[in-house]
């Protein structure tokens, strides 16, 4: 922190300015070996190292099978690394925590629990009062665009539903990083560009970190400000490419954007290059 | 207003019963046999049966023993269930084991248990037990293995223990396949309830039937037979009601209609 003088006509006094961006995630060499069977094992994961940092929108971008999902598991504390560790804001990572939330693919709702049920959870969890929790939630419901479906059991929702549901359900204990595993990867076309929008729209207000999974390039570079490329098997981090796009970003004006496609472009050349995962992404 | 076919569908077990007791009716004038009286002649001695005290006390003491065997079961068969199946080491002592007693119908456990416990209440209960048991046991394994890993995952991102994650999130998912263990457990419990007392005959509902069989009351057989099931109809509505309130969530959200009308 620094203390500069303002303009000396005024009275001086201390004025803090932003610090740097400073890494919130660090991923140190982590590796991870699965073993499939008594002989073979499984290179899920090959000396990665990665750092992220506080507040940006981090991509983890590759084929199938490259480990990534594994990778935000080991973030998360879901799974542990065979070697390596991963450390959160300097501590190493030893278990899932309030300040890392998960959103997964599977929606993973808790079907017994309404809407407001479900995202009440984890303020009740953590000890908010009822009344209180329950404010809150009905604001983050109304937030992803669930007003009326408080009282709705996750069985009588779409998809899109259900993912907007999961994700207030985790912004609602406020953890400090995003964890999303291919959220929109179960989703329809339309459905998958509507939540996209709105999750940038959301994202804008609070800038959490954001690691997020998928293997769509043009999701990666619509929402991302670094994407990290990976290839597979080995799975290991190719590239990582800063996507300098202004925000906020729509959707519409992006995708005439020459830099939004050039990125595009850029990093399916580079997929294609890759002897493994070629086209196939 | 209902409409004729839900009309249909709501009459239709008792159209049922009253078929049932049509044949019967015809099939004992048919045949004239001694031991097989007419469905009104065993309607008729219901009365009878639920008159006399000390049926009543007798039926009462078999439900009594029905009601404990099967609490008990339910109580320790959930929680040993749960825990088979979130955890492998639970799992691998428990498998065996209830893999060499699930075949083994329970009844055939009764004279080493009489020879043990006597001929009373407890030898009866425990054979209640074992019987209800087993079918929890085994769908409260099964339901808890299938509860979705990443459904634990996000529990545990909130703070949730692993006591809490099995209490709180593996129960309530595994809820609707316990449950259905349970109806099968309400069944059986009625069945060993009166096998239990065809082997140890000194009370109970199956004691008068046995004793009415012996002494040749034919219609008195026929009657508690009817009463018993009716028993078993009530129990198994009963605890249907019950389990559709709780697992409310889990129902398709349109039911299969239950017939093409």
């Amino acid at each position: 922190m620094t203390a500069v003088p303002a303009r000396s006509s005024e009275w001086v006094r201390p004025v803090t300015l932003p610090e740097p961006a400073s890494a919130i995630i660090e991923i140190d060499r982590v590796s991870q070996v699965f073993q499939t069977s008594a002989r073979k094992d499984h290179v899920a994961l090959s000396d990665i190292s990665l750092t992220i940092e506080e507040g940006a929108f981090v991509s983890i971008l590759g084929p199938s099978g490259c480990g990534k999902s594994t990778l935000l598991y080991i973030v998360g504390g879901f799974v542990s690394p065979t070697s390596g560790a991963a450390k959160m804001k300097g501590q190493v990572i030893t278990g899932p925590g309030p300040d890392r939330g998960p959103v997964f693919q599977e929606f993973a709702l808790f079907p017994w629990k309404t809407v407001l049920g479900n995202v009440m959870y984890g303020p009740r969890q953590q000890g908010v009062r009822a009344a209180e929790a329950e404010a809150q939630s009905r604001a983050l419901i109304e937030m992803v665009g669930l007003k009326g479906y408080e009282n709705f059991y996750p069985k009588e929702l779409s998809g899109g539903m259900k993912q907007r549901v999961a994700l207030a359900r985790t912004l609602a204990y406020h953890p400090e990083v995003l964890l999303m595993d291919e959220p929109f990867g179960a989703l329809d076309a339309h459905t998958r560009t509507r939540l996209q929008n709105d999750l940038l729209n959301i994202w804008e207000r609070d800038r959490k970190t954001v690691l997020f999974v998928t293997h769509s390039v043009d999701e990666a570079v619509f929402l991302s400000d670094k994407v990290v490329m990976m290839s597979k098997s080995p799975g290991r981090i190719r590239a990582v490419i800063d996507i300098d796009l202004p925000r906020p970003r729509r959707r519409t004006e992006l995708l005439l954007d020459p830099r939004y496609q050039k990125h595009v472009v850029d990093i399916e050349r580079m997929f294609d290059e890759s002897d493994e995962a070629g086209p196939s992404l | 207003m209902m409409s004729p076919a839900a009309l249909t569908r709501r009459a239709a077990p008792v159209l049922a019963c009253i078929g049932l007791l049509a044949v019967w009716q015809i099939a004992s004038l048919v045949l004239k046999n001694d031991s097989f009286p007419t469905a009104m002649e065993a309607i008729r001695a219901i009365p009878d049966i639920l008159g006399d005290k000390e049926s009543l006390i007798n039926i009462l003491a078999s439900l009594r023993r029905m009601a404990l065997g099967f609490a008990v079961a339910v109580l320790i068969s959930i929680p040993l269930g749960l825990l088979m199946g979130r955890s492998r080491s639970v799992a691998a002592f428990f498998n065996p084991l209830l893999m060499v007693v699930y075949p083994v119908p329970k009844a055939a456990l009764m004279p080493i248990i009489m020879l043990w416990l006597g001929v009373g209440d407890i030898t009866k209960t425990l054979v209640i037990f074992l019987g209800v048991s087993l079918p929890v046991i085994y769908h409260s394994f099964e339901g808890a293995k299938a509860v979705e890993e990443k459904m634990l995952w996000s529990g545990a991102a909130m703070g949730l223990s692993p006591a809490q994650r099995l209490v709180r999130i593996v129960l309530p998912a595994a809820l609707p396949e316990i449950l259905t263990g349970c109806r099968t457990g309400l069944v059986l419990a009625l069945i060993t309830m009166i096998t239990s007392e065809m082997i140890a005959r000194q009370s109970g509902a199956g004691n008068i039937l046995f004793n009415a069989l012996d002494m040749g009351q034919y219609d008195t057989v026929f009657a508690m037979i009817i009463i018993v099931g009716a028993m078993g109809i009530c129990f198994d509505a009963i605890f249907e009601r019950v389990r559709a309130r709780l697992v409310r969530w889990s129902e398709p959200q349109f039911d299969m209609p239950l017939s093409f009308s």
